[in-house]
């Protein structure tokens, strides 16, 4: 079957003042470079209740990673596009 | 039924004029809105003395429950004489209205009050009579919901004589503009604003005159209900939503996990956009028969500061520009100035663990602070505020 990914960004104001919005920016550059555009789908979210940790919280097929705006890079590379690969190989 | 008054004037000085001549003072008591519109003789500072002076001692009085005789004849016996003109005089403009809907009209020597009804000008009747040897006119009437008025310095009447107009733009086409303005712009600082920049297009700018226009519009009663805030027990959650949806008027969502709440009891799913339309705001969501959803602290905080701005520059155009902005905030300060004349606030007053964070900024944790500002805003500025906490 066709896989899809969502990535869901929380935006709720703890996010928010942690930089959601600059990571969303870096996430849709990422997947426009990638020309992953049919295959992840960028979402965002109010409150996802993980405000207390650090880092702004990125729902990845219902999973939770908190990631800060240096690290979206990495995140990109190391948990989209592997999963990605992963479930393209199945 | 309870009229609701919402009033606007805005001022246009003559050319080169620091202070205006024309002055305007609304006043609410207990039972009714009393608006007086005094224009002083002449221009610039004895102007300005004259009408302030002419305004401030018909609203005082009139407030604390004087006769209109009186208040003029202490106007009459008490205003310096022009050394020039060796005439002590102010036009000015009465107009009471009670929240039964009745109106009372009192005029000396203004342009006569402008009546509008469905965006047609309806004629007054005024009575004349003497009143300190003054001729003073008066007029009785009812007011319904929808309707506006407009009391207008003579500054209006001849705006552009000379100019753009020979003769001005005269009383006629001054109503039957605003009348049709009614039909497209539905606020009185809106109307007053665009009334006074026609105005000054008129003037090209260079007002002859000092031009004062105060419109009031009776509003219907509307309702906006807010939810804000998760409930402290989590068992209430269906109980705020019920009470919440079930409340007529429109509806408000403020705060993320609100809105959670309100999706998961309703059984609705929330769209959230990414758009950023303004960068230090998150951005808005969308709810199936909600009709605004938004993020919490962060607008709510943006919404009291517009509010606060807002507040003495009613009818200045760079606000309403501030306000049709598309923000969450802006959109919530635009809904409650314009479409509101009671809030009703369903406040959740569980603590949220992320704003006890001390490495988020102070304002994070003053929600319960905030709303507190928003109502007292609100309140002074004539709307209801019904509070309920879960």
């Amino acid at each position: 079957m066709y896989y899809k990914m969502d990535i869901t960004i929380c935006i709720g104001s703890s996010c928010h003042l942690k930089g959601s919005q600059d990571i969303i920016r870096i996430l849709e550059r990422l997947v426009s470079y990638h020309h992953l555009e049919d295959k992840v789908t960028l979402k965002g979210s109010f409150c996802m209740g993980e405000c207390t940790s650090n880092g702004v919280c990125v729902d990845v097929d219902g999973k939770h990673f908190k990631i800060t705006p240096s690290e979206a890079d990495s995140f990109f590379t190391f948990e989209v596009l592997k999963r990605l690969e992963e479930q393209e190989k199945k | 039924m309870k009229m609701h008054v919402d009033a606007a004037y805005r001022s246009l000085n003559k050319y080169g004029e620091e202070l205006c001549g024309d002055k305007v003072m609304i006043s609410r008591t207990e039972n009714s809105t009393i608006a007086v519109l005094a224009d002083g003789l002449g221009s610039g500072v004895k102007a300005n003395i004259l009408s302030t002076l002419t305004s401030s001692i018909i609203s005082t009085m009139l407030d604390e429950g004087a006769t209109v005789e009186e208040a003029v004849e202490t106007i009459v016996n008490t205003l310096p004489v022009c050394n020039v003109r060796k005439l002590a005089y102010s036009t000015f403009s009465i107009l009471q209205i009670s929240d039964n809907g009745d109106a009372y009209l009192v005029e000396f020597d203004n342009p006569p009050c402008i009546f509008i009804r469905n965006g047609e000008v309806q004629e007054l009747e005024p009575e004349f009579r003497q009143i300190a040897g003054k001729n003073i006119s008066e007029c009785r009437f009812t007011v319904r919901p929808g309707d506006v008025l407009a009391l207008v310095s003579d500054g209006i009447i001849y705006a552009g004589v000379g100019q753009a107009l020979n003769f001005g733009w005269n009383w006629d086409n001054v109503s039957s503009w605003l009348a049709k303005a009614t039909l497209k712009e539905k606020s009185a600082p809106r109307l007053a604003a665009s009334l006074s920049q026609a105005v000054s297009e008129l003037y090209l700018d260079h007002p002859g005159d000092d031009s004062t226009d105060l419109v009031i519009r009776i509003t219907p009663k509307s309702v906006v209900n807010m939810l804000s805030g998760p409930p402290v027990n989590k068992e209430d959650d269906p109980k705020i939503v019920h009470d919440y949806i079930t409340s007529p008027g429109k509806h408000i969502v403020c705060g993320g996990t609100s809105a959670n709440i309100v999706a998961r009891v309703l059984n609705r799913k929330i769209e959230t956009s990414l758009n950023y339309t303004d960068p230090s705001l998150p951005p808005v969501g969308k709810i199936t028969g909600i009709d605004l959803v938004t993020e919490g602290v962060l607008t709510l905080s943006r919404t009291v500061q517009l509010l606060k701005d807002y507040v003495g520059h009613e009818t200045d155009p760079f606000y309403f520009h501030k306000l049709d902005e598309q923000n969450g905030a802006a959109m919530i300060a635009k809904m409650l100035l314009e479409n509101c004349t009671h809030l009703r606030l369903f406040v959740g007053k569980a603590i949220n663990p992320a704003h006890q964070n001390p490495g988020l900024p102070a304002d994070l944790s003053i929600k319960m602070k905030l709303l507190d500002e928003l109502c007292g805003l609100l309140e002074k500025m004539g709307k209801t505020v019904e509070r309920l906490y879960y």
